[in-house]
């Protein structure tokens, strides 16, 4: 019985499942501990690679579960600096103008409220997502898996998107191509094998925002992602 | 691995060798004692600074945690706090000064006064240990005036850490126990840990527990505010996400936030073994080695050792002194181990490097990299292969300049202040991964010698260095030498080689000159030479014709005339335009190779002249 879900399960990754190549000139898939002076993750993370999905194709009637990231180019890094914005406007203060109907208050001056940044980012990056999508309980009856996962391919293989997809964070566009197989890997065969520590893996928005990890080991330039359900995430 | 896994990780070896608190306390610099009689007068107030060269400084000592005080509303730490909190008294500042002159500078501090109270009268409510009676009463007595100051008060107390004694209290004679150290106040701070934080997993260990809600100050970063910068921050709006405040932001747990601090201060100490200072960048390394395993943690002391004499060599104190440090870098730099050091290191060990650069009251990480031993050593040695340079830089480092010395050669007038911001970290990833140096590094060398600073050694070998490893990089065959060569055809290098002989040609025929052409004429020689060596060919003729009319030095000008004409010979007509940078540090590489070069024995009459002249130059400048 085991055997046979295994088996029914993986039939439906592969019908319903995509691999993307994605790759750019920078990344930051930005550290939570090192937020203010940006700090990046070695490898992307599932959480970015969901995002950069969601940007291709993504109705409320599925979810993209990523599967496995493969790096395919070495991993280095190059710091830069930058003048950014320090505050945000207050939801609050918004809520108060849309109801008085006045926004006389309601001003960031971006030139005044200047923090100077230093960011620790990656160059030269290539990745190829394998992801699968389930559905939602906001399916209707015409959201069909086999309808989204042909939306998903064509979208991917003409390279539309919503916006632009981003490697971490939006003035990192990335480039995708939807692949059948793997491109040939640029990593040298001394790093494929890294233990990258705990990782990011997605937020939890059901609850709280609250920030799941887990154990990223990179074997032969493949990392295995669990599902954010699974129990080594969650325990 | 991840920074903050890491140092969590070192901190269980540091523990084991007893040189960091344990959790919950912290090393603090303490300036004074107050001792105390039991019936809370204040005995006397004993200094416990050392002499650090001129200065007294106060000395560090493990005191119950202290943690980040920022706002106005006063928060007392627990026996111990600096004197606005201790006795109401610390300097006045400098805005209340100006409108009304107090005394000697001292103002009086009440509400930090009573926090200091009502904190100590909430803790040790209920207490009988005679030290914790006599702080009490001592607290509840009034704070100090400051027009009406006791007879034991010293001038230069203001603002000062002080922690407590009990009169006669010692564990051995001449050795005072604080009352913080005696065992109900530990009792009573270990019970007092804050138990209502939340809890989560904690993204360095991986574990569940409570998540720190403010992460520990790190202090000893270059250049970051004194009273501590933080490596995990939030401390603006901007930096918050997902309306989560604070520590929420990253969940780290208590234990692994309070060990990466604990372990990052003390690796950033003053005269710490484990740190460097490159440009702006504090960078700190250490190698790991399993808490408990006595034989892993030598090898780990051993390589870290090993890592900072390569790095940082120390100026030798005399001539054997300098054999053996130049042994021991030729082994690293050769990468054969010799008999002794090198034998006893453990290349596999895993090595951890983290550059700091201080933002304020935040730190941002420059560089980070996590790799063996092994080949942290073929990295450095393959820069120092990259940097060598016929003739080497100077006599006093024969051994190999530190990243620092190289940074600084861009700065103006070789300050550290004006080195740029970012050319530290770039430099210490060049040298560290073997990537390519920064091309600021080149720029910034080649505008120091526009702007008039003399070719030396090493700003030779930086040239040298990035134009060969870019060519590397770019499997491109044609590397500038070591040495100087005859053969290469690169007409940058080549015309910096035609410029040291014509600067050669000037000197023998004219003497030393108040500005010769290199003063005049390097900067427009190295950027548009189609301009400038008609005209400097020219000029040599003139030299020549006066060197051809004195016969002994007759044979030197026949000499110069084919150094010329073999330079030429290779040489499109029509010099190029204009040189970019990358030409200009060939141009600068060829100037330097040549400017050593003497006329060989081999060439009739012998004129030692222009070359002495030549070689006091070179020990001058060099």
């Amino acid at each position: 019985m085991q055997e046979e879900r295994a088996k029914l399960l993986r039939g439906y990754r592969m019908r319903y499942g995509l691999k993307i190549h994605v790759y750019g000139d920078f990344a930051c898939f930005t550290r939570p501990e090192m937020k203010a002076e940006r700090v990046s993750y070695d490898v992307l993370t599932p959480s970015a690679a969901r995002g950069i999905l969601e940007a291709i194709h993504w109705k409320p009637a599925i979810r993209w579960v990523v599967d496995r990231i493969h790096v395919l180019r070495p991993i280095r890094f190059t710091s830069i600096r930058r003048n950014e914005v320090g505050s945000k406007i207050a939801v609050a203060n918004v809520r108060k103008a849309m109801k008085s109907g006045d926004i006389d208050g309601l001003v960031l001056d971006s030139a005044a409220d200047r923090q100077q940044r230093a960011a620790l980012v990656l160059r030269d990056v290539g990745y190829v997502i394998e992801a699968h999508f389930e559905m939602t309980n906001r399916a209707g009856p015409e959201d069909t898996p086999t309808k989204h996962a042909a939306m998903a391919a064509r979208r991917a293989a003409q390279g539309q998107c919503f916006h632009r997809p981003c490697l971490g964070t939006r003035e990192f566009p990335a480039e995708f191509r939807l692949v059948e197989s793997l491109p040939p890997s640029e990593l040298p065969e001394a790093d494929r094998d890294r233990d990258l520590g705990w990782m990011l893996l997605d937020i939890d928005h059901a609850d709280d925002a609250r920030s799941l990890f887990f154990r990223a080991i990179m074997k032969n330039g493949v990392i295995e992602v669990p599902h954010p359900r699974a129990a080594e995430v969650r325990s | 691995m991840t920074i903050l896994t890491a140092l969590a990780d070192h901190y269980d070896r540091l523990a084991n060798q007893g040189e960091v608190p344990t959790f919950g306390y912290s090393t603090e610099r303490i300036a004074a004692a107050v001792v105390l009689a039991t019936d809370g007068r204040v005995v006397e107030l004993r200094d416990l600074r050392a002499a650090d060269g001129k200065r007294l400084s106060p000395i560090p000592i493990a005191v119950p945690a202290s943690f980040k005080r920022s706002g106005t509303v006063p928060r007392a730490f627990f026996l111990w706090d600096n004197t606005k909190l201790v006795f109401g008294i610390g300097a006045a500042k400098k805005a209340e000064e100006e409108a009304a002159p107090s005394a000697g500078g001292i103002a009086a501090y009440p509400a930090h006064h009573g926090a200091f109270r009502a904190r100590h009268q909430e803790l040790l409510a209920g207490t009988d240990d005679p030290g914790l009676l006599a702080l009490l009463r001592f607290v509840e007595a009034p704070p100090l005036d400051p027009q009406l100051l006791p007879s034991w008060w010293r001038r230069d107390l203001p603002d000062q850490n002080c922690v407590f004694q009990l009169h006669g209290d010692e564990t051995a004679p001449g050795r005072p126990r604080f009352v913080h150290d005696r065992p109900a106040a530990r009792r009573i701070w270990e019970a007092a840990a804050d138990a209502s934080a939340k809890t989560a997993r904690c993204l360095a260990s991986g574990r569940f527990g409570p998540i720190a809600k403010l992460h520990p100050a790190v202090k000893g970063v270059w250049g970051a505010q004194t009273s501590g910068a933080s490596l995990v921050s939030f401390n603006q709006d901007a930096f918050e996400s997902y309306g989560h405040v604070q520590g929420d932001n990253a969940p780290v747990g208590e234990a692994t936030a309070f060990a990466y601090g604990t372990t990052l201060n003390h690796l950033l100490a003053r005269g710490s073994r484990n740190r460097l200072q490159i440009g702006d960048a504090s960078v700190v390394f250490w190698a790991h080695a399993a808490s408990g395993d006595s034989v892993a943690a030598a090898a780990a002391t051993e390589a870290e050792d090993m890592f900072a004499l390569v790095m940082n060599p120390p100026p030798p104190n005399d001539a054997a002194e300098a054999a053996k440090l130049r042994d021991r870098l030729t082994a690293v730099v050769s990468g054969h181990a010799p008999a002794g050091a090198l034998a006893a290191i453990d290349r596999s060990a895993r090595f951890h490097i983290l550059a700091l650069s201080p933002n304020a009251a935040r730190l941002s990480v420059r560089f980070w990299l996590e790799s063996s031993f092994g080949e942290v050593l073929d990295r450095l040695a393959q820069h120092h292969r990259d940097l060598a340079i016929e003739p080497p830089p100077a006599p006093v480092w024969k051994q190999n300049p530190s990243v620092e010395l190289l940074v600084r050669e861009t700065a103006l007038q070789e300050r550290a202040d004006n080195v740029l911001p970012h050319l530290a970290g770039e430099v210490l990833r060049a040298v560290l991964t073997g990537a390519a140096y920064p091309q600021s590094l080149l720029a910034g060398v080649i505008g120091r010698i526009r702007a008039g600073e003399d070719v030396n050694g090493l700003k030779a070998a930086i040239c040298k260095a990035v134009l060969n490893r870019a060519a590397r990089n770019a499997d491109k065959t044609e590397m500038v030498l070591m040495s100087l060569s005859t053969t290469l055809k690169d007409p940058a290098y080549r015309l910096g080689r035609l410029f040291a002989v014509l600067e050669n040609i000037q000197r023998a025929a004219l003497g030393r000159l108040n500005a010769s052409i290199r003063d005049r004429y390097y900067g427009a020689a190295s950027a548009t030479p189609a301009t400038v060596f008609p005209l400097l060919l020219r000029g040599s003729n003139h030299h020549l014709s006066v060197l051809h009319k004195d016969t002994a030095k007759r044979g030197l000008a026949v000499w110069f005339e084919t150094e010329i004409g073999e330079i030429l010979k290779p040489l499109d007509p029509a010099l190029p335009r204009h040189l970019n940078l990358e030409q200009q540090g060939r141009f600068a590489v060829g100037y330097y190779h040549q400017r050593a070069a003497r006329k060989t024995d081999a060439d009739a009459g012998a004129d030692e002249a222009p070359g002495d002249d030549t070689q006091s130059t070179e020990t001058a400048e060099g």
